[in-house]
């Protein structure tokens, strides 16, 4: 539970659920022009989840078991925190948030 | 049948919410402070340098003062100075039925600390799970809230049938109504797990309080036998009835020491004097979500070791990680800012839904609101702002209130209860909204002054910076609410309620 | 639960035997709804194939979620006489089952 690991997990999850977020109508016409294709949307749903199990994983094996379940929790939430301060206020800094995100994740599991 | 169990749903979500609202507010937001228990009482004993004693040794100063000043107690507790807290507690009890005693020594002397009397973080920590009350009406009290909180809760989930695709919405622009039923669902909704959790784990904290039944079935209520069964405690044992001279604590200490990788937090001291007498040795918690404590128990006469806890059975493990997971003393620095602003968001879910309930309600321009409406829209300006300013005036009195004062502790105390019941007075007078934007700038004001106040009155100047920076956040957060509130206004009342709203309100 | 128009007017026009519903209802969920979750608790603790400790540990853990079902159901079934035999039926049957299990588990034995 070493902060880099709790970094690497917020960045995971705010990227996984900014694709979740993109992949719905609404919030998708608020930063591109109109809704998603069927494919996009598809997409979009897919990388999301991934980036969330794939945050649940990085917990597990940066925090064990143990903590792990319960720091992905905490990151969920504090990156849906941050989302949705965004789509509310910034909503054109979704997409760069969480594309440098992922540089972001890789940095703080090299510290990790 | 579906429509019809979401509507009773709505209807026992936004009762069982408004009943136990105001309650439930304080809990949480006296509970999120805990997260930062000890800051806070290091901050609020500014005269407290830290100071590095061996557990030993300062055990054995604490037994001398006990066995100075408490030499008939049936249980000497004293806590050995951490980091956090360098001090050494003292705790006794003359009887099983007796209120527990205490005081705080200086760890470098052993004499009674002359840092000023302060409950510090530990006051709103009784606040929060017995409201500073009589233990069992407080706990009472705070269990059934929280019951009907997760009642509240459930219902709440079971209503909000949108739950995925308002996930991440949050209509600030709209109507009034709109934007505080969006700020409800998000803060409910994003922080849910937290919620529930917190919820829960928080009624598992009193459960041998609140369900003593299944201690009562299966043994007869002997509830001690039940946690020496369990593990979590050593078996008592009985006074022999003469008297015999106890080995140095020191030595034992660090016998228990060699064994255990965790440091010493508290040795307890069962009988003391007695033949039959008894020291424990208690660790901090290991690494990992339980709360449980490793003890070596030793006779205090012989030095034999008569008992050795630390494993758990698996349903116990599980019980104690309940209490684990609600105290999160396991929660490192990073993750204990997502606990807290979960604890936030909390507080914030209850504070939305209560005024809510009365946005909700507002008459049509021109008529009056009555009195149910009134008591309500009174109540919540009283808890939602009086208790930031009760708990701005708490930490102001901690600089202000003379040192050498009488009583010092209890006075913060009152200065808490004093504030947070003059802001409820002056609620419940003028539910208005001009009110709320007042005592809103008001405890922001207050918060503010904290650093101030703080760095005039003591020689620590800024030095606690983490705490300073707090307060300063809380003071500024307060200001934009009450800035927001005295801008919505209006257009709540006199647009026609739409579906959703009609279930929020139902 | 009770009736739309009650619903729908919150505070306004809720004539005596709404009232008297509701009431009943709170009545009911706050005492029976313990009522059932103490008894299953006091049933548990004495039945379930563990050791003592663990028995008694399990059904307290879960006693709450006991009662806030029971609570839930109260609220969301159709007549309050409904929701009174819900809560009946199963508290007879608990209370049975815990008036055996006093009389045949033996609590003196360390489990």
């Amino acid at each position: 539970m070493t902060p880099s690991s709790v970094a690497l997990n917020l960045a995971l999850s705010f990227a996984g659920l900014a694709a979740l977020c993109l992949a719905m109508d609404r919030h998708h016409r608020a930063i591109f022009h109109g809704a998603p294709s069927r494919a996009r949307a598809r997409a979009l749903r897919w990388t999301g989840w991934c980036g969330i199990a794939a945050s649940f994983a990085a917990a597990v094996i940066t925090a064990d078991w143990n903590f792990g379940p319960v720091q992905w929790i905490g990151s969920l939430t504090g990156a849906a925190l941050i989302l949705v301060g965004l789509v509310s206020y910034r909503p054109r800094w979704i997409r760069p948030a969480a594309l440098a995100a992922l540089p972001l994740a890789a940095a703080a599991a090299f510290l990790t | 049948m579906k429509q019809g169990f979401r509507q009773s749903m709505a209807w026992l979500h936004t009762w069982a919410g408004l009943v136990t609202g105001w309650v439930m507010f304080a809990v949480f937001v006296t509970g999120t402070a805990t997260y930062y228990r000890t800051d806070i009482s290091l901050w609020m004993r500014p005269e407290l340098r830290a100071a590095a004693v061996e557990p030993g040794i300062a055990a054995e100063r604490g037994a001398a003062y006990l066995k100075v000043h408490a030499p008939k107690a049936v249980s000497w507790f004293v806590s050995v100075p951490q980091e956090d807290r360098p001090l050494i507690g003292v705790y006794w009890l003359d009887s099983f039925e007796a209120p527990i005693q205490q005081a705080t020594l200086d760890a470098e002397t052993g004499a009674p600390t002359t840092a000023r009397a302060t409950q510090g973080g530990d006051f709103l920590y009784r606040v929060h799970y017995e409201l500073q009350m009589m233990p069992e009406v407080g706990r009472w009290i705070v269990g059934a809230s929280a019951m009907v909180l997760l009642v509240a809760l459930v219902s709440g989930i079971v209503t909000h049938r949108r739950i995925f695709a308002d996930f991440f919405t949050f209509r600030r622009d709209r109507s009034a109504q709109r934007g505080w039923l969006d700020a409800h669902n998000f803060t409910g909704v994003l922080a849910l797990p937290f919620h529930l959790m917190i919820t829960y784990t928080g009624i598992v904290t009193l459960a041998f309080t609140l369900m003593p039944w299944g201690v009562a079935s299966a043994y007869k209520g002997d509830a001690m036998r039940f946690f020496v069964e369990t593990g979590q405690t050593p078996a008592w044992r009985a006074a022999a009835g003469r008297p015999a001279e106890a080995l140095p604590l020191a030595p034992l200490m660090a016998r228990a020491q060699a064994e255990v990788s965790e440091p010493l937090e508290m040795v307890i001291v069962n009988n003391p004097g007695d033949a039959a007498s008894t020291v424990a040795a208690v660790f901090e918690e290991p690494k990992g979500l339980a709360h449980r404590h490793p003890q070596v128990v030793f006779e205090a006469v012989s030095g034999a070791v008569i008992a050795r806890l630390g494993t758990l059975k698996p349903v116990a493990h599980v019980f104690t990680s309940f209490l684990g997971l609600h105290e999160a003393h396991f929660a490192g620095p990073a993750l204990r800012v997502l606990f807290f602003l979960c604890g936030v968001m909390g507080s914030a879910t209850i504070a939305t839904g209560l005024v809510l309930w009365a946005v909700a309600r507002a008459p049509k321009p021109g008529t009056a609101p009555d009195f149910g409406l009134r008591f309500v829209r009174g109540l919540n300006l009283g808890t939602i702002l009086g208790l930031p300013i009760g708990i701005a005036a708490f930490f102001l009195a901690n600089r202000l209130l003379p040192v050498a004062l009488e009583a010092r502790a209890t006075w913060e105390g009152g200065v808490f209860f004093g504030a947070w019941g003059l802001a409820a007075v002056v609620g419940l007078l003028r539910p208005h909204d001009r009110t709320w934007r007042e005592m809103g700038t008001a405890a922001a004001l207050l918060f503010l002054a904290i650093p101030l106040v703080s760095a005039l009155t003591t020689d620590r100047g800024f030095d606690f910076i983490g705490f300073d920076a707090a307060m300063i956040a809380i003071g500024l957060a307060l200001a934009w609410g009450a800035r927001k509130v005295s801008r919505y206004r209006g257009p709540a009342r006199t647009r026609p309620a739409t579906a959703p709203e009609s279930l929020a309100r139902a | 639960m009770p009736d739309e128009t009650a619903l729908r007017n919150p505070g306004r026009g809720l004539g005596w035997r709404v009232r008297a519903a509701v009431a009943g209802r709170v009545v009911l969920a706050t005492f029976g709804g313990y009522a059932i979750a103490a008894l299953s608790t006091a049933f548990l603790s004495l039945v379930l194939p563990m050791v003592r400790s663990e028995a008694v540990a399990t059904a307290t853990l879960l006693s709450f979620a006991v009662m806030v079902g029971a609570v839930v159901w109260v609220f969301a079934a159709r007549t309050l006489v409904r929701a009174a035999l819900g809560l009946a039926i199963p508290g007879i049957l608990l209370g049975g089952g815990l008036w055996l299990a006093l009389a045949l588990v033996d609590t003196a034995s360390p489990a």
